[in-house]
C-alpha cells in the first residue's frame, strides 16, 4: 500500500481534477480521506493506491495540476488506519496500524465496515 | 465597467489582436462589445476550426491563440481542437459562453458542463462564478498557458458575468505551478556521457520547436560531431539540408534516421515524449539516454533515461555548450553521412498517375525558404513528414499527438493570419479536407490566401494501407468514391482551383497555388495504389521493416 498526501485549493472541481489523473493512468484509488486543513482556503487529500509505480505515476501527473499546492508519497512509518465497524450489538471505531486494524476486522467479522488509510 | 469590457481589456493587455470565434446567445454580450474593440474577429464556420486556427496561430508566433464559442454545442465543438492543442503543447486560450450562474446545473437551453468536459484536455480551466475574479482569472489563464510546458487553458464565462458591473476586482494573479523545476544536477554526467560517446545521436522533439532552439542544437551537434534526427513534432526545428541532419525517425520515418536510433550508443533526446509511433515499444530502446524536457513528468514516463535534465530545451542546450569539449567526427559521423546520401532517393518521379512523393517533391522544390506547411492526417501527413524538405526557415505544423483529421486547413488559416507574408500550404487528403471544407468560406470572406494542396486518391489511404498490410487485404470502409468534385466545391466557395491529373500539369498547378493571392486549391489526382512506405515497427524482440520500393540497404 502506498499513501499519497497533498494540499489542494479548496474549490469546486478540484476533486474531479485530482481523480481525473488517476482515471487517466487507470489507477484504482483504494482509500481516500479529504477535509479542510490547517491552511485557510486549502484542503488535504490523503489517498492510497496498491503499488509504488502507480503512486509515482500519479505524483508526476498531480504535480502538473494548478490546484495542487504540494504532493508527496508518505513514508510507511506515518501510515495510520481507521475503521468504523458495525454489527447487531452496535458500532465501534478502530484505530491503529494497517495490520492491526486489518486483523481486528478479520477476527471480529463486522456486518458492515469502512476502512481507510490516513497519514500526516 | 461591464464584464465583457474587462475581458476585452485583458485581451488588449495580453497583446491579443485577433480572435477566432463563432457567436451564440450566451456570448452575445461579449460580441456586442467586441464589435467596437480593436480586436480582429475571424468568423469561422465551425467552432472546432476556431480552436485549430488559434492553434496554428500559436504554433507560428509561439504566443497564445484565442478562440471563442458559445455555451453548449458551441463549446463542445471546441473539444477536439483543444485536445489537439493539449497533446501538442500549444498555448490556446478557449473562451466559452455559459448560461447565467443562477441556472447552471438546471439543464438550461444550450447548457453543457463544459468545465468538466475540458478538465482532462486542458492545462487548467476556470469557471468564473464571481465577476470580481474575472480580470484576475483571465490573466492567470494567459500566464498558465505560457509557463513551463505550454498548453491550452479554457475560461467558462456565464452570461451574467459578462453583463454585470465589475466594481471592485480582486487583484493578485494565480501563480502558475507547472510541474517544472529546472534541474541540472545531472548536467556533468550528461556532458561526460556525450564526450565519451562513440556513436552519439541527437533526437529533436516538439519541445525544441516551441523553444526555438534549433540553431543551438546544430551548434552542439557540430561541436560533438553528432548526427541529428527529429521526431514528427520536431520536424523543421533544424534545417534538413544540414549535413548532420538525418530526417525524421519513427514508424513512417527515414531508414537512415531509424538506423541511427538503433545503432547509437548515447541518445540526447530533447523535448520529446518518446511516443509509441516514434519509439515503438519503449523496451526496444537499449541505448543510454540523456533526456531533456521542460516537463519533468515526461522524464522516465516512457523510456527510463540514464541522465535526466529538467528545463527549457534552449537553456539546457546552451548550458551544455558552455561546458562541453569539442571533438572531431570519426567513423560514425562519416558512415552516417554516407548512409544519408544513400537514403536520399530520387522523388522526381515521372509516373502517370501522379505519385504523391512527386507532389511533395515539387512543394519542396518550389516553396519559399520561409514557407509554412500544415498537414491533415493519414497518408498525406506521412508523405509530407517523410519526404518534405523542411529546410531553412520553413515550418512544419502537424497534429502529431491527437492525429486530428481536418486540422490542416484551419491551422493553415490560423498560420496565415499569424504570418500574412509567408506562404502557407495545407498538404491535405480528400478524407480530411471534407471534414473541414466549410472553412474555405472563412478563407474567402476574410481574405486569407492559403494554398490547399490536395492529394486526392478518393480513398482513406491510410486505412486502406493498414487493411492491406495488417488485415489480410480485407478492404472495408476505405473507399470514398468520386464525390465531391473538389474543383467545383472550391469554386462554389469562391476558392480558385485547378486540377492536375497528368504529371506534366503538376508543376504549373503548384506554382499557381504558391503565387496565388487568393485562397487556392490544387486538386491533384494521385496514384490510388501508392502506400506510405517504408514502415518501421520497433519492438523489444527486434525491428521489422516493410520496405516497399525503398532500396536502402544500410551498408557502405
Amino acid at each position: 500500500m502506498e499513501v499519497i498526501s497533498m494540499i489542494v485549493n479548496d474549490e469546486f472541481g478540484v476533486m474531479q481534477r485530482v481523480m481525473g489523473e488517476f482515471t487517466r493512468k487507470k489507477i484504482n484509488v483504494e482509500t481516500i480521506v479529504v477535509g479542510k486543513c490547517e491552511i485557510v482556503g486549502k484542503a488535504r487529500i490523503v489517498l492510497s493506491v496498491k503499488e509504488r509505480k502507480q503512486a509515482e505515476q500519479a505524483v508526476e501527473r498531480l504535480g502538473r495540476l494548478q490546484d495542487v499546492v504540494q504532493v508527496e508519497i508518505v513514508d510507511e512509518t506515518r501510515h495510520e488506519a481507521y475503521a468504523l465497524v458495525a454489527n447487531s450489538f452496535g458500532k465501534a471505531r478502530l484505530i491503529g496500524s494497517l495490520e492491526e486494524v486489518g486483523s481486528l476486522i478479520d477476527t471480529t467479522k463486522p456486518d458492515r465496515f469502512v476502512k481507510t488509510v490516513n497519514a500526516l | 465597467m461591464r464584464g465583457s469590457e474587462v475581458l476585452i481589456n485583458v485581451l488588449r493587455d495580453e497583446g491579443v489582436n485577433v480572435v477566432f470565434g463563432y457567436p451564440g446567445g450566451a456570448m452575445l454580450p461579449l460580441y456586442d462589445d467586441l464589435r467596437c474593440a480593436d480586436v480582429r474577429h475571424i468568423l469561422v464556420r465551425h467552432e472546432q476550426c476556431a480552436a485549430h486556427m488559434a492553434d496554428g496561430f500559436a504554433r507560428v508566433l509561439k504566443r497564445p491563440g484565442v478562440c471563442m464559442a458559445t455555451s453548449g454545442a458551441g463549446a463542445t465543438n471546441l473539444v477536439t481542437g483543444i485536445a489537439t492543442a493539449f497533446l501538442d503543447s500549444s498555448p490556446v486560450i478557449a473562451l466559452t459562453g455559459q448560461v447565467p450562474t443562477g441556472i447552471i446545473g438546471n439543464d438550461a437551453f444550450q447548457e453543457a458542463d463544459i468545465f468538466s468536459l475540458m478538465i482532462p484536455i486542458t492545462k487548467h480551466n476556470f469557471r468564473i462564478m464571481n465577476s470580481a475574479t474575472l480580470s484576475n482569472d483571465l490573466r492567470s489563464a494567459f500566464s498558465i498557458a505560457m509557463t513551463g510546458r505550454y498548453g491550452p487553458v479554457q475560461v467558462d464565462l456565464p452570461r451574467d458575468i459578462l453583463t454585470c458591473d465589475v466594481s471592485s476586482p480582486i487583484e493578485g494573479r494565480k501563480i502558475p505551478t507547472n510541474g517544472t523545476r529546472e534541474d541540472l544536477t545531472e548536467l556533468p554526467q550528461a556532458v561526460q556521457l556525450l564526450e565519451s560517446a562513440e556513436r552519439p545521436l541527437i533526437l529533436v522533439g516538439g519541445g525544441a520547436v516551441w523553444s526555438g532552439c534549433g540553431p543551438n542544437i546544430i551548434q552542439l551537434a557540430e561541436m560533438i560531431a553528432s548526427p541529428v534526427a527529429t521526431t514528427l513534432m520536431g520536424k523543421s526545428a533544424v534545417s534538413e539540408d544540414h549535413p548532420l541532419v538525418l530526417g525524421m525517425v519513427g514508424m513512417h520515418g527515414r531508414r537512415v534516421a531509424n538506423y541511427a536510433l538503433e545503432e547509437c550508443d548515447v541518445l540526447l533526446a530533447i523535448g520529446t515524449r518518446f511516443s509509441d509511433r516514434m519509439i515503438g515499444e519503449p523496451a526496444s530502446c537499449r541505448t543510454k539516454v540523456i533526456h531533456i524536457d521542460i516537463d519533468t513528468g515526461e522524464l522516465g514516463k516512457n523510456v527510463r533515461p540514464t541522465v535526466a535534465l529538467g528545463g527549457d530545451a534552449g537553456r539546457v542546450i546552451r548550458t551544455i555548450i558552455s561546458t562541453i569539449r569539442s571533438k572531431k567526427g570519426g567513423a560514425w559521423t562519416e558512415r552516417m553521412s554516407l548512409l544519408k546520401k544513400e537514403c536520399a532517393c530520387n522523388l522526381d518521379l515521372p509516373d502517370n498517375p501522379i505519385k504523391p512523393q512527386k507532389v511533395i517533391y515539387e512543394l519542396s522544390k518550389h516553396l519559399p525558404d520561409d514557407a509554412i506547411v500544415t498537414t491533415e492526417v493519414g497518408q498525406c501527413q506521412m508523405f509530407a513528414a517523410h519526404y518534405f524538405e523542411a529546410t531553412g526557415k520553413r515550418q512544419f505544423i502537424t497534429p502529431g499527438g491527437l492525429g486530428t483529421m481536418g486540422f490542416g486547413l484551419p491551422a493553415a488559416i490560423g498560420a496565415k493570419v499569424a504570418a500574412p507574408d509567408r506562404c502557407v500550404v495545407d498538404v491535405a487528403g480528400d478524407g480530411s479536407l471534407l471534414m473541414v471544407c466549410q472553412e474555405m468560406a472563412t478563407a474567402v470572406e476574410e481574405d486569407i490566401p492559403v494554398f490547399i494542396c490536395l492529394l486526392n486518391n478518393g480513398r482513406l489511404g491510410m486505412i486502406r494501407q493498414l487493411q492491406n498490410q495488417f488485415y489480410g487485404k480485407r478492404l472495408f470502409a476505405e473507399d470514398l468514391g468520386s464525390s465531391p468534385d473538389f474543383v467545383k466545391l472550391a469554386e462554389a466557395f469562391g476558392v480558385r482551383s485547378a486540377r492536375a491529373k497528368d504529371p506534366k500539369d503538376l508543376e504549373s498547378v503548384i506554382e499557381e497555388g504558391i503565387t496565388s493571392d487568393r485562397p487556392f486549391l490544387a486538386d491533384v489526382w494521385i496514384d490510388r495504389e501508392e502506400e506510405v512506405l517504408p514502415m518501421t515497427m520497433r519492438a523489444e524482440s527486434g525491428t521489422r521493416v516493410i520496405a516497399g520500393k525503398c532500396a536502402w540497404k544500410g551498408v557502405c
